[in-house]
């Protein structure tokens, strides 16, 4: 997707790189087992940033991860340590987050306020128009400065957001295309993805809004989920401009153990969520199915997808059986441990990575990372340790 | 399953949501001990937790069972007034600092108080000294800390350092989806649980050895 330079060394190391990613993700075996770490809030730590620098200076943000990626191995980046702008949500008075620096510590992880911002008695008007509903009810209960939709300040605030978003997003794309083009190192994914469930269960209902609406109002969350299904679709293809060379993220959060029981799940998370998924990749689109938690009994499902259509990334889930499930028809993702790389020895990190290559990446089909989003609690030094470890071995 | 004697603690335990309210407006209506409403109820919740164990039942249905009972103590609270609770223990608990989440917390709370004991909510982001004076002030065997966010358990090993530090015989439980036993020793709790009703499990525990 990024415009790299015909012919120069930089555009060596980046279709070198890409070939490599993209071969895993064809469940081929590449030249070297490919790295793809996600690099969160421990990114400011190895570049000696706050976290409310990187929340709030987007110059620091991005200078963190131009560290990372120019200091370590890695073959494709996640982009900066922080996806999120403070600034832009400081703006327009969003209620729904605490930051590092305003609400919090300046090294405290940032962190969104859960609640029931949807009520249970608006799923008809949601349903009806979610556009209409969004903009006339849900920013202005969430934002102090839309509280009186047509008032001056509420104005400001449309004007103040929109230009916010924009700015960051259009910066978010200059920092992709210079990593490209000056490193040679190609992003990790294009767009962001969302499960239905999921959209009406994190910032919708919430999550005890969302289960308790299973027992009381079930078929409000199938009308729900069926009307996003092609709002989530069109959504990860519009945030990835319609790139489809590069996967698409999709963070799942309430289809893990043990938030639904096997009914629920195959009824009200799942049929929507696949939808989504072959929706995409029938336009050519292929997801990172981060699996947040232990997504063991549901493998078998996951299974039926087409196959290279995601990418299952192993957090909880046993990744033995994630291999014999899906081993061959889909790249898996993951396998070191956020506590390992947290409490362990750099030693510890290389034996664990060694195992882990041989065990699992040994066929192709494979990406290292760790199993979930890096925070502050990761030592730097184990991340090093990960890089030279998967170098070491990770060659085929 | 198991199956429950009582029609209301059967209720509660089947997450029979209006039929619950309904017996214990009749119950009460009629001149029941709220007292032994509560008992039943508390079956009920215990049958929920065992379902929970046994894989019957998933988070969504603790949830439930959790809200079903706070509706009916709304019931029941106001004619307890006189009558002396009786508890199990007394749980101080509470998100640590620098951590706001308080979904799980919330949970564990529910099923605490649904199982019959007194807790102490401290809420989130609680500074350390903040639980060592609840500790202190209620002489609590049992504090729970609860962090969803990984880059808290510095602040949880440093709450736990300073609760030790008073000397007094408290069990310390860690909870969070992510927590581990080597996260367990790493910050110096007693216990660590993943699931809400491991608390309550453990509370048992803990309680019983008394």
């Amino acid at each position: 997707m990024e415009d790299v330079a015909v012919g120069t060394p930089t555009e060596q190391l980046y279709q070198e790189r890409l070939t490599r990613y993209v071969t895993a993700m064809d469940v081929g075996k590449p030249d070297k087992v490919p790295i793809r770490l996600n690099l969160g809030e421990v990114a400011a730590t190895y570049a000696g940033f706050t976290l409310e620098e990187i929340y709030y200076d987007r110059e620091k943000n991005t200078a963190a991860a131009t560290k990372v990626l120019t200091e370590l191995d890695l073959d494709v980046t996640p982009g900066a340590p922080s996806l999120w702008w403070a600034s832009l949500h400081d703006a327009v008075g969003a209620r729904y987050l605490r930051w590092a620096g305003r609400e919090l510590d300046m090294n405290t992880q940032f962190q969104f306020v859960e609640g029931e911002y949807m009520l249970a008695d608006e799923y008809d008007a949601f349903i009806a128009d979610p556009t209409r509903w969004i903009l006339e009810t849900y920013l202005p209960r969430i934002h102090v400065d839309f509280a009186e939709p047509g008032s001056y300040r509420a104005n400001l605030a449309l004007v103040k957001g929109a230009w916010g978003l924009h700015s960051l997003l259009e910066g978010m794309g200059q920092d992709a295309a210079r990593w490209a083009t000056d490193y040679g190192m190609p992003s990790a994914f294009s767009g962001l993805g969302k499960a239905p469930f999921d959209t009406l269960g994190d910032t919708l209902r919430g999550m005890k809004g969302i289960l308790l609406d299973l027992h009381r109002r079930p078929e409000k969350i199938l009308a729900a989920t069926d009307m996003l299904v092609p709002h989530n679709v069109y959504y990860a293809l519009a945030s990835a401009a319609g790139d489809t060379l590069l996967p698409d993220l999709m963070p799942l959060h309430r289809g893990s153990l043990p938030f639904l029981n096997p009914k629920q799940w195959d009824t009200y998370y799942w049929p929507s969520l696949k939808r989504v998924l072959e929706g995409l990749w029938a336009q050519g689109k292929r997801t990172i199915f981060y699996a947040e938690g232990n997504w063991t009994p549901y493998l078998d499902k996951i299974a039926e997808l087409p196959d290279r259509s995601i990418v299952f990334h192993v957090d909880q889930t046993d990744i033995a059986e994630a291999k014999r499930i899906l081993g061959g028809r889909f790249c898996l993702s993951g396998g070191v441990p956020n506590t390992l790389l947290a409490y362990g020895t750099p030693g510890d990190v290389a034996d664990h990575c060694k195992r882990l290559i041989e065990e699992y990446a040994a066929d192709g089909g494979f990406i290292v990372d760790s199993c979930s989003v890096m925070q502050t609690d990761v030592q730097v030094a184990n991340v090093v340790a990960l890089v030279e470890a998967v170098r070491a071995h990770g060659v085929y | 399953m198991g199956t429950l004697g009582d029609e209301l603690s059967s209720a509660m335990a089947e997450l029979e949501e209006e039929k619950v309210l309904d017996l214990v407006k009749e119950r009460l209506a009629a001149g029941e001990d709220p007292l032994a409403l509560v008992r039943s109820l508390q079956d009920g919740m215990t049958e929920v937790g065992a379902r929970f164990e046994s894989g019957d039942y998933f988070l969504n249905e603790l949830v439930m069972s959790g809200e079903i009972m706070k509706e009916a103590m709304v019931e029941i609270e106001p004619l307890l007034h006189g009558a002396e609770q009786e508890y199990h223990g007394l749980v101080v608990i509470g998100t640590v600092k620098g951590d706001i989440h308080d979904l799980g917390k919330n949970i564990v709370v529910m099923l605490l108080k649904g199982a019959g004991y007194e807790v102490v909510d401290l809420g989130v982001d609680v500074p350390a000294e903040q639980f060592v004076e609840a500790v202190k002030e209620h002489n609590a065997r049992l504090v729970g800390m609860c962090a969803l966010l990984t880059a808290s358990q510095a602040s949880m090993k440093e709450t736990i350092d300073k609760v030790r530090s008073t000397g007094l015989d408290t069990k310390i439980v860690i909870g969070g989806s992510y927590m581990n036993e080597t996260i367990r020793e790493n910050v110096g709790a007693d216990y660590f649980g993943t699931t809400a009703n491991d608390a309550v499990k453990l509370a048992e525990q803990v309680f019983a050895s008394a």
